[in-house]
């Protein structure tokens, strides 16, 4: 396999929705995770000689956003001290102790494993929103996730009605389609 | 009865609720009697379930700009 080539000029346009839905999962502020994008598009800059071609453009810069992510709490943490656990011992509670064990999450809740699941699913949503063609990927994000009127989307990008369901339709169409591919088999 | 194109046409429509209640009605007669459009119906309705739990984010077309300017002085 050819080894893959880095092409910032490219990296809001394919990555920036995929990196910044990732961040806000994570740290739950739209500010905070732009910042973090921009640190991590820097720092990609800086080591882009250490990118080996192995890995996919977006893996890469999604394990610069993860280091981004930890160091972003580290600081927050560093801020008010260091980190804390806090804990409620409940007197009222049945349990035999107050032992941590008692109190952790149960790995296998229903909500908990809903919760990362949907993340995953909106990470593949995203993945192939970003794999449309840039037209049918302006309007389908437009209509859908911006949820912009049809009337405003054809004045802003000077189209008609019609147009812009055919545009849809190819758009979802592809996206069912990608989505059989990467989520459903997978 | 409806064409097919017509069929996705307002299927599509009513995923974002624009199909008027007429247009529906006709979806739903043309479905009785069309696998194709039953099938596409169902997995359309099922993609927009799923952009509905996920509640994707996307950057503005501002910050975007911002952030193509910081590369571009980079390079």
């Amino acid at each position: 396999m050819k080894p893959v080539q880095l092409i910032p000029e490219k990296w809001v346009d394919r990555y920036a929705d995929y990196l910044y839905n990732y961040a806000i999962s994570r740290v739950n502020h739209e500010d905070t995770a732009k910042d973090l994008i921009q640190e991590t598009f820097i720092a990609g800059l800086h080591s882009a000689e250490n990118f080996k071609g192995q890995a996919s453009e977006r893996t890469w810069l999604v394990a610069i956003l993860k280091r981004k992510i930890i160091d972003h709490y580290r600081k927050i943490n560093s801020k008010k001290g260091k980190a804390e656990v806090k804990r409620n011992y409940s007197a009222a509670s049945d349990s035999e102790g107050d032992w941590l064990e008692e109190q952790v999450a149960d790995p296998y809740s229903i909500r908990e494993n809903d919760i990362i699941e949907n993340e995953e699913l909106g990470m593949a949503l995203q993945a192939c929103i970003d794999g449309l063609p840039e037209k049918q990927k302006k309007v389908f994000v437009m209509k859908t996730i911006s949820g912009i009127s049809t009337e405003d989307i054809c004045k802003e990008l000077k189209i008609n009605p019609s147009n812009l369901w055919v545009i849809i339709h190819r758009a979802r169409t592809a996206l069912m389609g990608c989505l059989n591919k990467n989520w459903f088999e997978s | 009865m409806i064409s097919c194109d017509e069929a996705a046409l307002i299927c599509n429509k009513s995923q974002y609720e624009e199909a008027s209640l007429l247009e529906k009605f006709k979806l739903k007669l043309h479905i009785l009697f069309c696998s194709t459009c039953s099938s596409f119906s169902k997995r359309n309705k099922q993609l927009s379930q799923m952009f509905g739990k996920t509640e994707l984010h996307v950057l503005s077309d501002s910050s975007k700009k911002q952030l193509k300017q910081e590369i571009r002085e980079r390079l």
